[in-house]
């Protein structure tokens, strides 16, 4: 070892060079340690900037998947849930109502529930919006979306805050009103109701069209390759460099092996390796979350929100069959959205989620459905009232609804969990970058200082 | 087809007809119809000499010919193989049509006039398949055979019964004004530009315009009652017998005004039906006389209980 680079090698070399004669010789002598010292100056100013520009994509990267699982993804799961819970709220207040004054306590913990749901998560919502410091970390272009998306789910929430106390004191005075037989309370439960479509559930699909609009640019920039492309053309550059440098070395100096430059070129290989590994496995993971998580849960709570609409629209129905309100045409409208069948919400439960039972259910609670409305439209309210409360159209809606609500709890687990994965892929990456850009400008500098120090 | 035309034309000729009436009060002193503010509850002798054809909205029915008969092959035998009769109601106007909470029946005045048609059929007051309906349908409904009879706080309209037939009057209301307890206005009159609920289907929205109210059309009455709680309308007008359901709803509502026009109430049956609507009345004859009337006003309207309408037929 020592016998190839640290015993002075220099006579030895000096020697065949100085043998040389001619004018040649004194610019050959002179040149060499020059080009050494411009070698070096070259090799380390190049070593540094990989490293902070492989630190920079990783970092960019890091906050844009970091972004997704921050802010992006927890926006759109509230406005969901927020969805959820009302729609909820409404099938389960109007079902309370249907019956009577005396309302099942587990219908009423149940809508409080729902209530006290929409309330925690537009507050929740409203907080993430308002320290929006993850959003700021967005790249250019995503920061004007977001932005844009900011101001109107702020407003979007807005509504929400303001609705949500004016939706539950007109259910509450409805209960008041059917609690004493008065036919009014059932005119508030259908202002109540217009109030929840008309207003609030626009304002929660609104956030949820414009978050989950972010949070696929987010997951695109997170997965994107411009830069990365950029980092690599210019990592491989420097990889030419250094084999270049070696090879040149090599022949100057009748050393097989620059230990210096060998450390520097070792750990460019691996920051580069380390680069790309991290960005292919973060790229995977947050692309299966998309695939394996967030698209079949948003399936899923799709279909969920239109079944509950139409269980809303069936006890509607029931309370007010009128003609003017025409809930049980929605209730048609929702059964045509939700399927089953080609281009149907359970048919892309069915793609992406697999889960089969959906679309049976559906069709039982269908059947028991019609049944409801040919013993209501035949005169026997009592008997329409008690299948859709206590009877078959109650069971197999229950059943529907189990189904999808648990296809969304799992699909939901399975993206949080990917998308963690995902972004744990860019931990430390730009430490590391930096790092590495640091140890190949020290080989690089003790490498070719000791060559150098030959001439002196 | 015209029965997709009608329903336009349906709303538009009695706001047209008002308008008419309108221009009609100020330029003539004699106006033909119903006037827009008469005091009088009925508007029975300006009619008769009309221009237009005879329409007198008390006396436009059909008499009959003694006690109700199902004949064979008449639509009363009809509804009888059918096993039950089908009847337009209200089911939110409070001791005229509404759906009780506590048993889901649907009861009220006007469900009992409809009951005594079906025990007059089928020997049992229970043979009724009751739909409930919007103001607006209920012309249509009865055009379209969707329904047998229509019992819904029904006024008895000129324009109505070009579309269709009525019973004779089995109620009399007028038109007055629902207001908050605190409410400076006594009268239609007092609510000069401000907003006043009617139902769409009603006739009342034409008197509110001609009072110079901007009308506020919802679907049913309890509606109104929500607005006028929520303070979006300051004021309910329509029949007084609607406006008692909706008071004893909220005691903090008064009804005030004098009598802003008369609103007979008829039933509504197909003219397609003259057979039924003759069978109806000898029905309603036997209401009046037998103490079914008093009785049921006296269950759902109260005390003191008038003398029942006076029956007037067309011939």
């Amino acid at each position: 070892m020592t016998s190839s680079v640290g015993v002075s090698p220099a006579p030895v070399t000096r020697a065949p060079t100085v043998q040389r004669a001619g004018p040649l010789s004194r610019l050959d002598t002179a040149t060499t340690p020059r080009k050494l010292g411009l070698l070096l100056v070259g090799l380390v100013v190049l070593s540094l900037a990989w490293g902070v520009l492989a630190a920079l994509t990783a970092e960019q990267h890091a906050s844009a998947a970091a972004n997704v699982v921050a802010v992006s993804e927890p926006l759109s799961l509230d406005a969901e849930q927020i969805y959820q819970s009302l729609s909820d709220a409404e099938a389960t207040a109007a079902t309370a109502f249907l019956s009577g004054g005396l309302e099942p306590a587990a219908d009423l913990q149940r809508y409080n529930a729902d209530i006290a749901q929409a309330a925690i998560r537009i507050e929740e919502a409203s907080a993430l919006l308002g320290s929006s410091a993850a959003r700021a970390q967005l790249p250019g272009h995503l920061n004007k979306q977001a932005a844009t998306a900011g101001s109107s789910t702020g407003a979007d929430l807005a509504t929400l805050s303001a609705g949500l106390p004016v939706y539950a004191d007109e259910v509450g005075t409805a209960r008041a009103d059917n609690r004493l037989g008065y036919p009014l309370g059932a005119a508030y439960l259908r202002e109540a109701s217009t109030l929840l479509r008309g207003t609030l559930l626009t304002a929660a699909s609104d956030i949820y069209t414009k978050e989950s609009g972010l949070l696929t640019s987010a997951s695109a920039q997170a997965t994107g390759l411009p830069l990365i492309v950029i980092t690599g053309v210019i990592g491989l550059g420097l990889g030419y460099l250094l084999y270049r440098s070696s090879r040149w070395l090599t022949r100057r100096t009748h050393r097989r092996v620059n230990y210096g430059l060998l450390v520097a070129g070792v750990a460019f290989a691996v920051s580069l390796v380390w680069l790309a590994g991290a960005f292919a496995f973060g790229r995977a993971e947050l692309l299966h979350a998309q695939q394996r998580g967030s698209a079949p849960a948003e399936a899923s709570a799709r279909a969920d929100v239109a079944a509950l609409q139409a269980h809303a629209d069936e006890s509607l129905t029931l309370i007010d069959n009128s003609g003017v309100y025409s809930y049980q045409q929605d209730f048609v409208v929702q059964q045509k959205l939700l399927g089953p069948g080609p281009g149907t919400l359970l048919a892309a439960v069915q793609a992406s989620a697999g889960n089969g039972s959906a679309a049976s259910d559906a069709q039982a609670w269908y059947r028991a459905h019609a049944a409801v409305r040919a013993l209501d439209d035949g005169g026997n309210h009592t008997a329409a009232v008690q299948s859709a409360l206590y009877g078959q159209a109650a069971a197999t809606f229950a059943r529907l609804s189990a189904d999808l609500t648990d296809g969304i709890n799992a699909h939901q687990a399975v993206f949080a969990s990917d998308a963690r994965d995902g972004r744990d892929a860019f931990t430390g990456l730009a430490v590391g970058m930096i790092v590495a850009s640091l140890i190949m400008a020290a080989g690089c500098t003790w490498g070719l200082n000791r060559r150098r120090a030959e001439y002196r | 087809m015209s029965a997709r035309t009608r329903p336009w034309l349906r709303v538009l000729l009695p706001v047209l007809a008002a308008a008419a009436l309108a221009l009609g009060a100020v330029a003539a002193t004699a106006a033909p119809g119903r006037p827009s503010a008469a005091r009088a509850p009925r508007a029975a002798g300006a009619v008769g000499h009309a221009s237009v054809p005879a329409c007198n909205p008390d006396a436009s029915s059909l008499r009959p010919s003694g006690p109700p008969q199902v004949t064979s092959g008449s639509f009363m035998a009809t509804i009888r193989k059918r096993g039950y009769l089908i009847a337009g109601v209200d089911q939110n106007t409070y001791h005229f049509g509404f759906r009780n909470p506590f048993d889901g029946q649907i009861e009220g005045f006007d469900i009992d006039m409809i009951k005594a048609v079906a025990q007059a059929i089928f020997g049992n007051p229970d043979k009724v398949v009751y739909k409930a309906i919007p103001d607006s349908l209920r012309e249509k409904d009865v055009e379209t055979g969707a329904v047998d009879i229509v019992a819904h706080t029904m006024t008895i309209t000129c324009d109505r019964l070009k579309d269709v037939d009525f019973s004779s009057v089995y109620f009399d209301a007028v038109q007055r004004v629902l207001v908050l307890k605190n409410s400076k206005a006594t009268s239609l009159d007092d609510l000069r530009g401000q907003k006043v609920c009617a139902t769409s289907g009603s006739d009342d929205l034409a008197s509110i315009k001609a009072h110079g109210a901007i009308g506020v059309p919802v679907a049913y009455w309890t509606d109104c009652l929500v607005l006028l709680q929520q303070g979006d309308v300051a004021a309910i007008s329509t029949d007084d017998a609607i406006l008692a359901g909706l008071e004893a709803q909220d005691p903090w509502t008064t009804i005030v005004g004098p009598a802003i026009s008369s609103q007979p109430y008829g039933l509504a049956i197909s003219k397609q039906h003259l057979d039924f609507v003759s069978f109806v009345n000898a029905v309603l004859e036997q209401v009046r006389t037998d103490g079914q009337w008093k009785a049921s006003y006296a269950h759902w309207i109260g005390h003191p209980v008038p003398a029942p309408p006076q029956a007037q037929y067309a011939d």
